[in-house]
């Protein structure tokens, strides 16, 4: 098959091409209250193709493999119409050639547990939640994705990469009079069956949260100082500074190209931030990008200075910086789209403590609860919260959404712990139509920012 | 019929397949320049088999993959027993949805369109990064089940969309359109997007507290969506929706009429049957504010012991696509215009908001009405739009709050989201909101 693949791109009247050919495994568990609602496991593949040529660029998917070479060449014909109408071509960063493979090993692989095992985990951890009287239904998932993937270009690489991402998720939700609330729960984060099992006392912790949930009183509408813990710090850097730092969205945005010049002051002295998908077992790890490009460690923010970003082979070559190794597809429906792998705020010098004691009146929020940002603008949300009243954690709160413009709120953080941690499920959704990817890891201590917009219910 | 279902038929106790081929084409604008031209082929199938009385499914890439139907039978060893039967044979409703001139849409079309849209933003406003976005897409689709159903469709649209981020902020102003048919001419959506545009330059803060809200057809998201979750067949079965045995009860305005509209002619949210192959039909769900009825699939309708109203899509909230199994969502949901042209609103209003969309809703509690988002749009003030929002939160209850609608206007656009039908500017009376 490869040597098939490379012929197809090595044949094209392209300034360059390549190819990415994927063999999927998906194997789904979804239980929605008592209910088994679906137990899949299934192949799915197909291919996509990129091509430069006279300054532009097309991409194209394909099903059927029969289809690769007329694809490509169609492919091909349409980089040029587009290289046609501009006037500042496209190029691409130099990078090295490389005939590789990587697999994925991990001593309890999922790949080797079968699905009765897997639907009995799920069946048992969704079982634990329905005993708690207030709970009035459960999402629980077990997800895995499998990938193997062949990438070749015209520039000679071929390279075999592996893909593996387990994980078992869902919501914990409960009821009391017409007050409703939902609570996380997720394990794994890669290749080993093993994280996902003997999760029952970090399972019971989340269970207590919702039960206690509905009696909380709402969090109130205001500028607050907040303390967010990891998880929510985590979302926060990856929400609102992250997707500014991948190149692909300032690429055709001049007035953010020009307020994020590298060497830009963007926050106080303690202010570290670093995107790595090279340490093992974190949701964001791979070694090769879906450009055949290997992933580095690039700091971001060094010292509240930014320092550097996240780019492709176009995107290098178009700001004149190192290439980082970013671009990642979903699967073969999608081209690969510069994003983060592993991003954290490095630890700081304050203690949890500290960062309570230093406030009057605001909030603690903890628990990731999604967000969404567009330009310098984000939104999110906090799974539960705790008032904090001249300097003490008090009562527990719940229906807080938290928003705020990027460049003050990064100013704004004031303290930082030195209690890192990282989520272990992945997860961000990027592009058009959106890509959700399991592989996105963050990570943070706890941070005190000064002041966010609270938007209560 | 294809083989799989007549192979199934000696196999299983019952069986359903589900396969989608579309083409598509995309040409992007960037900051003014063509960007990319994407062109994607592929074809996608889902089986669902009864097996002994239990449901399995499986996907593929093609009905003719080896192995399909052992695969969903060795999925359906472990289901939980089926509490339905797959689609009956139906007649199904005809909707014009096919053009063979969009059919017929290349790449270079595309670019032609794209480059007219950019000479109208240019000569309006040459200052702008702009963003230009047309896709075509052609799809066919085929339900058939071993109970009869034969469901085929082909449908095509085609979709424009272009906007600008605005100064200052990450925000953009954008403007979309959707049609069956070709169209060429956008004169009066460039020309609209050059006003909000200008509304932009300078930012305004409103004053904490409750204030009239206009939402335009793009927002409509933000009170849609709560209302999905409380008429969608799960959560009615469950009793986790506040709309439980309330069907016949005032829940939102009387000026608020919400339809699910599936077979509007030429509509590109049209579709004559759903994703089980369940014929689509024209129904209100709130009339004059009163709630009329709920959205159900197959299996949710047999919980309930209904019929199934031809609401099933393969959608979650986040994702959709052949993978995903049928959940109740409405086909193409609309809301009735009023009589009050929305310029009249703002023009009424002492101080208001007009919000075009809202950001982080999903973080909010939806699933019981409420939404808190941040409010993307404009500030009004005597009467006029004095300047866009900067960190505003706006939140509400849209069972509290939308029972209180001032006006409806006589304009109706599309939402920034998957609802897709046609819906009217509402102006509410008042909700929080949370200026910097």
């Amino acid at each position: 098959m490869k040597e098939k693949l490379a012929e197809v791109v090595g044949g094209l009247s392209a300034d360059y091409a390549d190819l990415r050919y994927e063999e999927n495994r998906k194997t789904r568990i979804s239980f929605r209250g008592k209910r088994l609602v679906e137990v899949a496991s299934y192949e799915t593949s197909g291919g996509h193709v990129r091509a430069y040529a006279g300054g532009g660029k097309a991409i194209a998917s394909f099903s059927d493999p029969a289809r690769a070479a007329s694809m490509a060449k169609a492919v091909a014909a349409s980089a040029l119409i587009v290289g046609d109408k501009r006037d500042k071509p496209l190029r691409l960063a130099v990078a090295p050639t490389i005939t590789e493979s990587f697999p994925i090993s991990s001593p309890r692989d999922v790949r080797t547990i079968s699905l009765k095992e897997k639907l009995d985990l799920v069946a048992h951890y969704n079982e634990t939640i329905l005993r708690e009287p207030t709970v009035a239904t459960t999402e629980a998932n077990y997800d895995e994705f499998v990938s193997r993937r062949v990438f070749v270009n015209s520039e000679g690489s071929v390279i075999e990469y592996d893909i593996v991402v387990a994980n078992i998720l869902g919501f914990i939700v409960t009821k009391k009079e017409e007050v409703l609330q939902r609570v996380r729960f997720a394990f794994g984060g890669d290749a080993d069956f093993g994280r996902l099992q003997g999760r029952d006392a970090d399972l019971a912790r989340q269970i207590e949260i919702a039960r206690r949930l509905p009696d909380a009183e709402p969090a109130k509408a205001g500028l607050f100082p907040v303390i967010l813990d990891p998880s929510e710090a985590g979302l926060f850097i990856h929400e609102a500074f992250g997707h500014l730092s991948e190149a692909d969205g300032l690429q055709n945005n001049p007035a953010f190209r020009a307020k994020l010049q590298l060497g830009t002051s963007l926050g106080r002295e303690i202010l570290n931030v670093t995107d790595d998908p090279l340490p093992p077992g974190l949701p964001g790890s791979y070694v090769i990008d879906d450009e055949g490009v290997r992933g580095v460690r690039t700091s971001l923010i060094a010292g509240g200075v930014l320092s550097g970003r996240m780019h492709s082979r176009e995107t290098a070559a178009e700001f004149g910086e190192p290439l980082s190794g970013n671009m990642r597809a979903v699967d073969t429906h999608n081209t690969p789209v510069v994003r983060m792998s592993n991003i954290f705020i490095e630890t700081g010098p304050h203690t949890f403590d500290e960062m309570v004691a230093s406030i009057e009146d605001g909030y603690y929020l903890v628990g990731a609860k999604g967000g969404q940002t567009s330009g310098d603008q984000f939104t999110f949300g906090a799974q539960w919260g705790y008032k904090i009243e001249n300097g003490r954690l008090g009562a527990l709160v719940r229906d807080i959404n938290m928003s705020g413009e990027l460049f003050s709120t990064l100013q704004a953080i004031s303290m930082i712990g030195d209690d890192i941690s990282f989520g272990e499920r992945g997860g961000c959704g990027k592009g058009s139509p959106p890509q959700f990817n399991r592989q996105s890891g963050k990570g943070a201590p706890h941070i005190r920012i000064d002041q966010v917009t609270i938007g209560g219910v | 019929m294809h083989n799989l279902i007549e192979q199934a038929k000696g196999t299983v106790d019952q069986a359903e397949l589900y396969w989608k081929r579309g083409h598509t084409i995309s040409v992007e604008y960037e900051n003014q320049r063509l960007q990319q031209i994407t062109e994607n082929d592929l074809s996608s199938v889902a089986l669902r088999v009864i097996d002994d009385g239990k449901m399995g499914s499986t996907y593929a890439v093609s009905p003719n993959q080896e192995g399909l139907l052992a695969q969903a039978t060795a999925a359906a060893a472990y289901g939980d027993p089926a509490t339905f039967s797959f689609a009956p044979a139906a007649d199904y409703p005809t909707v014009d949805v096919f053009s063979a001139e969009t059919d017929a849409l290349t790449s270079e079309d595309l670019v032609a369109l794209c480059e007219s849209v950019k000479a109208g933003i240019v000569k309006l406003r040459d200052d702008l990064p702009f963003f230009i976005t047309a896709d075509t897409e052609s799809e066919e689709l085929v339900i058939e089940t071993t109970g009869g159903a034969d469901a085929h469709s082909r449908s095509n649209r085609l979709f424009l969309g272009f906007g600008a981020p605005i100064k200052g902020a990450g925000m953009s102003v954008f403007k979309v359109k959707g049609s069956v048919s070709p169209f060429t001419r956008v004169d009066e959506l460039i020309a609209e997007f050059a006003e909000w545009y200008g509304w932009t330059e300078k930012t305004s803060t409103p004053t904490t507290g409750r204030l009239p809200v206009i939402f335009s057809p793009g927002a409509s998201f933000l009170y849609l969506l709560p209302l999905w979750a409380g008429v969608e067949g799960d959560a009615i079965e469950k009793k986790t929706s506040p709309l439980s045995d309330r069907v016949g009860e005032q829940i939102l305005s009387e000026r608020l009429s919400v339809i699910d509209d599936p077979l509007a002619s030429t509509d590109p949210g049209s579709r004559s049957f759903d994703d089980e192959g369940t014929p689509c039909q024209r129904r209100a769900i709130v009339e004059k504010g009163i709630l009329k009825g709920s959205l159900l699939d197959l299996r949710t309708a047999a919980a309930l012991g209904q019929a199934s109203t031809g609401n099933a899509v393969k959608r979650e909230l986040f994702g959709s696509g052949t993978e995903t199994k049928p959940n109740p969502w409405p086909i193409n949901l609309t809301v009735a215009p009023g009589s009050v042209p929305y310029r009249e609103m703002i023009a009424g209003l002492e101080e208001g908001l007009l919000v075009y969309y809202g950001m982080g809703f999903h973080s909010g509690n939806y699933p019981q009405g409420k939404f808190s988002v941040q409010a993307v749009g404009f500030h009004i003030k005597d009467g006029v739009v004095v300047g866009r929002l900067d960190r505003t939160m706006v939140a509400g209850d849209i069972y509290k709050d939308f029972k209180h609608v001032r006006a409806v206007s006589s304009e109706r656009g599309r939402p920034l989201s998957f609802l897709g039908g046609l819906t009217p500017y509402v102006l509410v009376d008042s909700l929080q909101v949370a200026g910097a």
